[in-house]
């Protein structure tokens, strides 16, 4: 309505690749000169936000080195007394955080393996495909993404009891994938569209199969769209602790514990033990693998988001 | 009705795209031509299977149980319980708490998505304004807190508003002439929905900022030069072309916003320690304490069903949204 961009020359505008773009952006002085008191309050304004967000964060990180009695001293802020790590080695071992950590791990990144395989090629046959019950398929996948997981739960441990799989890795590995599919394939669908027909084609032409033209020449095209997905993929099977604790149930299952249940394990024995430093040290050691892998993927994370989404 | 409609704003939003894209065009692609073959559907098999079994068939059994009336007793003898129709339905539809619970949830839904929205646009356009070192430091913090578990975002709210030895009634304390000392942050309802919806929205910025930084680099900066020129004022300039632009990656972060938001559980359950009282119960809280709490399994799955009906209203405006936007040919 109020639309006076749509103009024709909107999309004759030549722009940079959204990294370029993301990169140089900002730095132009284009806006400076007349904003120069505005951008002052806004520099505050997100130092007050970046403090507020990092807060809680750094409350963390201070009571993890903190021992059981300083942090019910009373002096939230206060440093510890000496930056020990005996309440990280405590939380490592004595409280099996390592073993846990080192579950998630092996799980996430087998589940995220599979689900990006999975998910992406549904994706693309869903996308580029015309065949009978496409769209019907997608919608089905689509609306698994309203499906509250706990509603699941009790059937699921049937299931997986029915298949021998219940407190085994496979089993939760094939759980988490089927929960990551449809938030996966509705991005990648989206994303597939999006890209170019012209080299499909000449491969089709060129003789080239249906899996190979997905592996070698769509997969590398996608490039952003799945590194994107497959960090959303990674953080979200992370984070995960219903299923986990309906899964992982059964004997021998303790062994096979997941970080989040560690942690839960922890926060509800600590009311007893009063061991909080180990619980906070725990949580630190959740939180640092993610920040490792956004780290290193965070400019894929943007570029590959917009491509994905801004249609 | 939309912005999105006018085939002129589907084109200035193009260069989101990949860049090869823009060189063959917007022509539509040769969708028609069928591929035979079984290759395709072998390619989507395994994802088929998976959902089908795992989310399929528990999607299913939560539908049949919802029509049945499944207690304690006939779980633990494995015999089918009787059918009942839409008893359930019924049942949950007559009661003033149902409604309450909704209103509750739609309440916060709308609250916490329109905070974190606004709060994660400003912050977005913020970004684009401030030095390289700043927006670094900004990106990392979030990245903290995009990377935090929700379970342990919420033991870490609760432990910050505990009444003893939380470190909010600390703060508060410092104030002159506040007594914040052993404060509870749960027993007046409003309070403790504020720690909810702090908690829920603190964790959900990172992401629309995020997203919604990476949509604003694809303005193209000549269109606002011009605009300045013009003479337009920083705020004509947003609300005439960054918004427009910008506009179909809000609709998807909001929508993706209330989808999350409004299945709202881990947050609400760990903060009342798994223990929600009546005024604390959302939609899937509410759900979750009906099955498995009192054991009425059925009443819950038709909880739960009418939660999944509502979300996937939203979830057609959502797809609507998309076909508009010209993705879903």
């Amino acid at each position: 309505m109020t639309n006076i961009t749509s103009t024709p020359g909107t999309d004759a505008v030549p722009t940079a690749g959204p990294v370029g773009a993301s990169k140089s952006a900002g730095r132009k002085p284009d806006s400076r000169r007349e904003f120069k008191a505005f951008n002052g309050l806004a520099h505050v304004a997100l130092i007050v936000w970046a403090l507020v967000t990092a807060g809680p964060l750094l409350w963390v990180l201070l009571a993890s080195f903190k021992s059981n009695t300083e942090i019910f001293l009373g002096k939230p802020f206060a440093l510890p007394a000496s930056f020990s790590f005996s309440t990280y080695a405590d939380a490592w071992t004595d409280a099996h955080i390592g073993r846990y950590f080192i579950n998630s791990v092996f799980v996430v990144l087998i589940s995220t393996a599979g689900t990006m395989l999975f998910g992406s090629m549904a994706a693309y046959v869903l996308a580029r495909y015309k065949f009978f019950g496409n769209r019907a398929i997608y919608y089905l996948f689509v609306s698994g993404l309203a499906f509250p997981t706990f509603m699941a739960l009790a059937p699921l441990f049937y299931i997986l009891k029915g298949m021998g799989l219940l407190g085994s890795f496979t089993g939760l590995i094939l759980v988490y994938i089927a929960y990551s599919l449809p938030f996966t394939i509705f991005f990648l669908a989206a994303f597939f569209k999006s890209l170019p027909y012209e080299i499909e084609e000449a491969a089709t032409v060129d003789g080239a199969s249906h899996v190979r033209k997905f592996f070698q020449i769509m997969m590398p095209m996608a490039r952003s769209g799945l590194v994107s997905i497959t960090i959303f993929n990674i953080v979200g099977q992370w984070n995960q602790y219903l299923l986990p604790v309906v899964i992982m149930s059964g004997p021998g299952a303790d062994q096979k514990l997941l970080l989040t249940q560690g942690i839960a394990q922890i926060s509800v024995s600590a009311g007893y033990q009063a061991e909080w430093s180990t619980l906070f040290a725990a949580l630190v050691l959740t939180i640092l693998p993610m920040i490792i892998v956004y780290g290193i993927f965070q400019r894929q994370i943007q570029s590959g988001l917009t491509a994905g989404a801004v249609k | 009705m939309s912005v999105v409609d006018s085939p002129a704003t589907r084109r200035s939003s193009d260069p989101g795209r990949s860049q090869q894209n823009r060189v063959t065009g917007h022509a539509a692609p040769k969708r028609r031509r069928r591929e035979n073959g079984r290759t395709p559907w072998l390619l989507a098999l395994p994802a088929l299977l998976l959902i089908a079994g795992l989310l399929g068939y528990p999607l299913v059994r939560m539908v049949v149980l919802s029509f049945q009336n499944m207690r304690l007793r006939e779980l633990l003898s494995g015999r089918t319980p009787p059918w009942v129709g839409f008893d359930q339905y019924t049942r949950v539809l007559s009661d003033g708490v149902f409604w309450a619970v909704v209103g509750r949830t739609v309440a916060f839904t709308f609250v916490s998505v329109l905070i974190s929205v606004l709060f994660g646009l400003s912050i977005a356009l913020l970004m684009r304004r401030v030095s390289r070192g700043v927006r670094l430091f900004m990106v990392v913090a979030m990245m903290f807190v995009w990377a935090l578990p929700q379970l342990v975002a919420a033991q870490i709210f609760r432990w910050m508003t505990d009444s003893d030895f939380g470190v909010v009634n600390y703060l508060i304390d410092k104030l002159p002439g506040v007594n914040y000392q052993n404060h509870s942050w749960f027993v007046n309802p409003w309070q403790g929905w504020g720690v909810i919806t702090m908690l829920v929205v603190w964790a959900g910025i990172p992401f629309l900022a995020i997203t919604l930084n990476a949509g604003l680099t694809q303005v193209p900066k000549e269109l606002l030069e011009a605009a300045t020129v013009d003479g337009a004022t920083p705020w004509q300039a947003l609300r005439t072309i960054v918004l427009p632009i910008l506009k179909p990656l809000i609709m998807i972060v909001t929508t993706l916003s209330v989808i999350w938001n409004f299945g709202l559980f881990t947050q609400a359950w760990v903060l009342r320690d798994g223990h929600p009282e009546p005024q604390f119960q959302t939609l899937a809280t509410y759900s979750y304490t009906q099955a498995f709490g009192q054991s009425r399994y059925s009443l819950g799955s038709a909880i739960a069903v009418i939660t999944v009906l509502l979300m996937l209203g939203v979830m057609i405006f959502y797809i609507r949204q998309m076909f508009r936007i010209g993705e879903v040919d």
